[in-house]
């Protein structure tokens, strides 16, 4: 993991990627704190923080769009998959490496604050629990970016596939609001869900039994929790669902300098999972 | 040491590998033979576990490839068609990287660089961009990374494509050397390549092995070209009136003229019937000097089709 770790953080500046992400991302963040805090005399720093999340949506398809292509195109993906190297190690080490280059930006970015301090006081430690929910936060659109970057041997689709996938984490609260809230379709919302599970799990395994199988248990839990436990489940389920995907919302506690384990916990959850995703999609590739 | 048993690989409807069995035994240099497209670059990448067959076990030194992966990888240096390199980085950071992710004890990693660049004639560009290196310094390089840590196992995919002939003896050269303390298997499009280095040679074909036995056998049995091309200065009708008179000869066929006054023919003979003489005999009774003869080397899709219809043969 360590050696796949330390080549890819090198191709980032042997390549211009990483200084484009770099220069994209500090250059977007000098503006707004130039903007919120010198132009007007402001120490708040953390609202900059909350307020240059969009530049993710950018900066996050640059910095993993070629993660898992590039090895594909340069056939040296034969050399890591024949190597004694396992699966996770690589994609842990390429993951690490994409997360290491957006701390180096954010150790830059660190400057700001610094700088305030000169003309007044500063927050300490909102700003670093600022930091650390930025830094969570980047980390499971970088995971999302990995993800993505597997399912595809094309950069531009990856990128473009990318950033529709955050824009869509981004705008889900907008969309969670405009979903029915009633019973029946939280009902039907929870069926499709079963038989989607079930279609995942046919699909690995390729046995209809156990895919079958997987979307009963669904419907037997949807079944059991509507009359054995709580009638009410169902109320407002779509919104909820989608609010597990609500990167942006457990980050304001961040904001307001709230170090709670909760939104931790939630975010290193979420990179966890897209990072498990993505090995399960390339040792699905290998076998089929 | 390798043991292929039972091995398919499909891709939808398409049969790549169909249930392929054979084994290699420890020193073995085994040549693979094949068309394009006949499976030979599939076989390798599952024997190196890059993809997994959909039906069979392949065992590496007692080790499975789906039980035991690290330990079969561990003693498998893989050259595949296309050299797994990384363009952005010199020769000497590229071989440092393959050293660490093939987990080699490092205590003899600088003896070791230097043995593996000296042997594959790299040392002079070292220190120079992959990306800015000569197709068959590219090769080499590739070459250099299979060597990584001494493995028992040696599997080369077509090493000496690209290369210009000075070269390609180079790498045969090289290739007979580690011969001696590897188990290598190869592959080619090439006959004659495969055997100038192989003891042993597996052709296949569609997916299937058509054959398997050393060179010598394998061209006793395919036999030496029974096909004659003579170049002859006399007019066309006598020389061929001339030929057919001939005893054992099958049929001839006239190329037209490629020097002036003369004639060029193809002529076939019956098998295991040497007519070169009495052509020789004919033609200079009647007066016509053979300026060229020679025999017609087999062609791939001749020898293809030459194994695959005695294989046929054999079976009904």
């Amino acid at each position: 993991m360590l050696a796949v770790y330390k080549r890819e953080l090198k191709a980032y500046f042997t390549s211009s990627i990483g200084f484009i992400f770099m220069g994209f991302f500090l250059l977007l963040s000098g503006f707004f704190f130039a903007m919120t805090n010198v132009f007007s005399a402001s120490p708040n720093y953390n609202s900059v923080l909350g307020n240059i999340t969009f530049i993710f949506l950018i900066a996050v398809p640059i910095l993993t769009m070629r993660l898992m292509p590039e090895d594909k195109r340069q056939r040296t993906d034969q050399l890591l998959y024949t190597s004694p190297l396992s699966i996770t190690g690589i994609v842990l080490g390429k993951y690490f490496a994409a997360v290491t280059v957006f701390l180096l930006t954010l150790l830059i970015t660190c400057l700001y604050p610094i700088i305030i301090s000169f003309f007044g006081d500063i927050a300490v430690w909102e700003i670093v629990g600022g930091y650390i929910g930025f830094l969570l936060l980047g980390s499971s659109f970088i995971a999302i970016g990995l993800f993505v970057s597997s399912l595809t041997e094309n950069q531009m689709i990856a990128a473009v596939i990318t950033f529709s996938s955050l824009l869509f984490v981004w705008i889900i609260d907008w969309v969670a609001q405009g979903l029915p809230t009633d019973r029946v379709s939280g009902i039907v919302f929870a069926a499709i869900l079963a038989l989607a599970a079930g279609g995942f799990v046919y699909y690995n395994t390729k046995n209809i039994y156990v895919g079958v199988a997987t979307t009963l248990v669904g419907a037997a839990i949807i079944v059991g929790t509507y009359f054995l436990a709580d009638k009410y489940f169902f109320d407002g389920f779509i919104v909820r669902v989608f609010e597990w995907f609500s990167l942006l919302k457990r980050y304001e506690e961040f904001q307001m300098g709230v170090l709670s384990l909760s939104p931790i916990v939630y975010y290193i959850t979420f990179s966890a999972a897209f990072v498990f995703l993505t090995i399960r999609v390339i040792e699905k590739k290998r076998w089929s | 040491m390798i043991k292929v048993e039972n091995v398919t690989k499909r891709y939808g409807q398409h049969v790549a590998v169909d249930n392929l069995n054979f084994t290699v035994d420890e020193g073995e240099v085994v040549g693979f033979l094949g068309p394009n497209g006949a499976g030979k670059s599939t076989t390798m990448n599952i024997i190196t576990g890059y993809i997994s067959a959909t039906e069979g076990s392949v065992t590496v030194d007692g080790y499975d490839i789906l039980d035991n992966p690290e330990e079969v990888k561990k003693r498998i240096g893989y050259l595949p068609e296309f050299p797994p390199l990384y363009l952005d980085m010199t020769v000497k950071e590229y071989l440092d990287f393959v050293f660490e992710i093939k987990k080699v004890d490092k205590k003899n990693k600088k003896q070791d660089m230097e043995r593996i660049m000296e042997l594959v004639r790299i040392t002079d560009v070292q220190n120079r961009l992959i990306k800015n290196l000569s197709k068959g310094y590219k090769q080499r390089v590739g070459l250099a990374q299979a060597l990584v840590g001494n493995p028992s196992v040696l599997i080369l995919d077509e090493p000496t494509v690209g290369l210009d002939p000075k070269q390609i003896i180079e790498i045969r050269n090289l290739i007979k050397d580690l011969g001696r303390k590897h188990t290598i298997i190869l592959s080619s499009h090439i006959l004659p390549e495969v055997s100038a280095v192989c003891e042993r040679v597996i052709i296949i074909n569609k997916g299937k092995i058509v054959a398997s036995d050393t060179p010598e056998n394998l061209s006793r049995r395919l036999g030496e070209s029974s096909k004659l091309s003579l170049r002859v200065a006399a007019p066309e009708k006598q020389v061929i009136k001339v030929l057919r008179d001939v005893a054992g000869i099958k049929y001839v066929e006239a190329q037209g003229a490629k020097e002036p006054d003369t004639i060029d023919v193809w002529v076939e003979a019956e098998k295991d019937i040497d007519v070169r003489k009495p052509i020789f005999h004919a033609l200079s009774r009647a007066g016509y000097p053979i300026l060229q003869m020679k025999s017609m080397d087999l062609t791939l899709e001749e020898i293809f089709l030459q194994v695959t219809t005695q294989e046929n043969g054999e079976v009904s």
